[in-house]
């Protein structure tokens, strides 16, 4: 596999007939980190959705391989079984169902993929707790419906615990940054740099340099019109704090 | 008969007939019922008629499950100042299943309460409707009364009609109610399964989470329910019913 965990080859997608994503490569390696920054409308958010699997979304030509299998084929929860992660811009309310609730089926859905029973309720406690500690969450946090009456900081620690909880080989984070104060920005930045690691990889898309002051890109992308119009290291950062997108 | 926004208020004296409940000064009475369908459903053990008097508390849970057809109009007249009445239930249908609820409460003196709270899943081509209203007698001040009813549907076909109703002749009363009728989420499914939670799953999550505040309301008495109920919702979910 030589050490590449995702590679996109030609993509294209579209939503509601209109195409937003229009052939678009992109090889992440193990071990690295990449930015994908660009103007809005650009198809950042497209390109994460259509990664995790949301059904809205049509690929209409290319092909995504991750870890060697055929992405595209994967439902989202086998996306998610195989060690693909999404951190949502927008994470979504469920009424009702606690994150106790919510996190128990999820990683019991991870292990029963993996072959594994249901996790003990004491471990699994631990488990909550550790990575609770983790994104700085109080112990109510646990009795909580997921997301609901979030505040914006809240559900993006949201994700980055569930990040932590799930452990997996590819994250993509959507625009973390996005409504998050300085402390929140730095406990969110933390966790994903805590996570880091020689068998993982992110994605991080974003507008804005503020978020890689703190996560270090291995790479950088510049994504406009639906592809990839420029890539280098991560001097090209600040590049684009000075310049704009303009020039790409 | 009243008509809404400006009624008048008929007072017709309690009718103490056959089978009618009556929670005597001070005392607690709690039912949990539930309706299969292999004990014909069960309903012959719903009240029709429930008198709360003075200090009394009365909970009345009924829980109907897949494959039952259901009528239950129940009467409810408190008369005694501090009762109160707790009326909740959850239905389950995933075939042709018709449920009805037709619920009259009446306060007729100062000082009571009564909450009601309905919560269902419709699927296949069932028919749920929910008559659901609350009379606050004039003086009947200090009343605190409460209904909600809310359904999930999961079918096309599925078909619920609530009809929420409150006549209020007295001044100092607190009384609301809320009625919604909606589908599962894309968005939350989907969030659902990009943790790795499959479709079915997540619609079973979610419905579970959605009835368990009556299905905790059946307490004790309702042991073995969640089980059961969360058996149901999974056919229902699975097309299995």
């Amino acid at each position: 596999m030589d050490g590449i965990l995702l590679k996109i080859n030609g993509l294209h997608a579209s939503i509601g007939g209109r195409e937003i994503i229009r052939g678009l490569d992109l090889e992440i390696r193990a071990g690295e980190v990449h930015a994908v920054m660009g103007p809005n409308g650009a198809g950042k958010s497209t390109l994460s959705a259509v990664l995790a699997g949301k059904p809205d979304y049509t690929v209409t030509a290319g092909t995504v391989e991750f870890m060697g299998r055929d992405l595209l084929a994967m439902s989202p929860e086998e996306r998610s079984w195989a060690g693909l992660f999404l951190s949502f811009q927008y994470p979504v309310e469920i009424p009702g169902v606690s994150m106790v609730n919510f996190m128990k089926t999820a990683v019991n859905a991870h292990r029963k993929a993996a072959g594994l029973g249901p996790v003990k309720a004491s471990e699994f406690l631990g488990m909550m707790r550790e990575k609770m500690a983790f994104v700085q969450m109080k112990d109510e946090f646990t009795k909580r419906e997921v997301n609901v009456g979030f505040s914006g900081g809240e559900k993006k620690r949201n994700e980055i615990f569930q990040m932590a909880m799930l452990d997996p080989v590819l994250s993509i984070l959507d625009e973390t940054d996005s409504g998050l104060d300085v402390d929140a920005l730095r406990i969110v930045a933390e966790g994903v740099n805590a996570m880091r690691g020689p068998e993982k990889a992110a994605i991080v898309i974003t507008h804005y340099q503020r978020l890689l002051d703190y996560i270090v890109p291995d790479v950088v992308h510049v994504l406009k019109e639906g592809r990839i119009v420029h890539t280098a290291g991560k001097e090209l950062v600040a590049e684009i704090e000075e310049k704009g997108y303009d020039h790409f | 008969m009243a008509e809404r926004g400006h009624g008048t208020y008929i007072d017709i004296p309690v009718q103490y007939g056959e089978g009618v409940i009556v929670a005597g000064p001070g005392q607690t009475i709690r039912k949990v019922i539930v309706c299969r369908p292999e004990d014909g459903g069960g309903g012959a053990a719903v009240p029709e008629h429930i008198v709360a008097e003075r200090d009394s508390v009365t909970e009345l849970c009924i829980a109907v499950l897949p494959g039952v057809n259901a009528d239950f109009p129940i009467a409810v007249d408190i008369t005694g100042s501090g009762a109160s009445v707790r009326i909740s239930g959850f239905y389950i249908c995933g075939a042709d299943e018709s449920v009805k609820f037709c619920i009259r409460v009446n306060h007729r003196c100062p000082g009571s309460v009564s909450e009601q709270l309905f919560k269902g899943i419709a699927g296949g081509v069932s028919s749920v409707s929910f008559d659901g209203c609350i009379t606050v007698a004039p003086g009947a001040d200090g009343t605190e009364a409460f209904q909600e009813c809310h359904n999930i549907l999961v079918s096309d076909e599925a078909r619920v009609r609530i009809e929420p109703q409150l006549e209020i002749y007295a001044d100092d009363v607190k009384c609301s109610h809320g009625a919604t009728t909606g589908r599962l989420g894309e968005e939350e499914l989907f969030y659902m399964r990009s943790r790795g939670i499959p479709d079915t799953e997540a619609r079973v999550l979610r419905i579970i989470s959605f009835l368990s505040p009556v299905i905790a309301f059946a307490g004790t008495e309702g042991e073995g329910l969640a089980a059961e109920a969360e058996a149901a919702v999974r056919r229902v979910v699975g097309g299995n019913v």
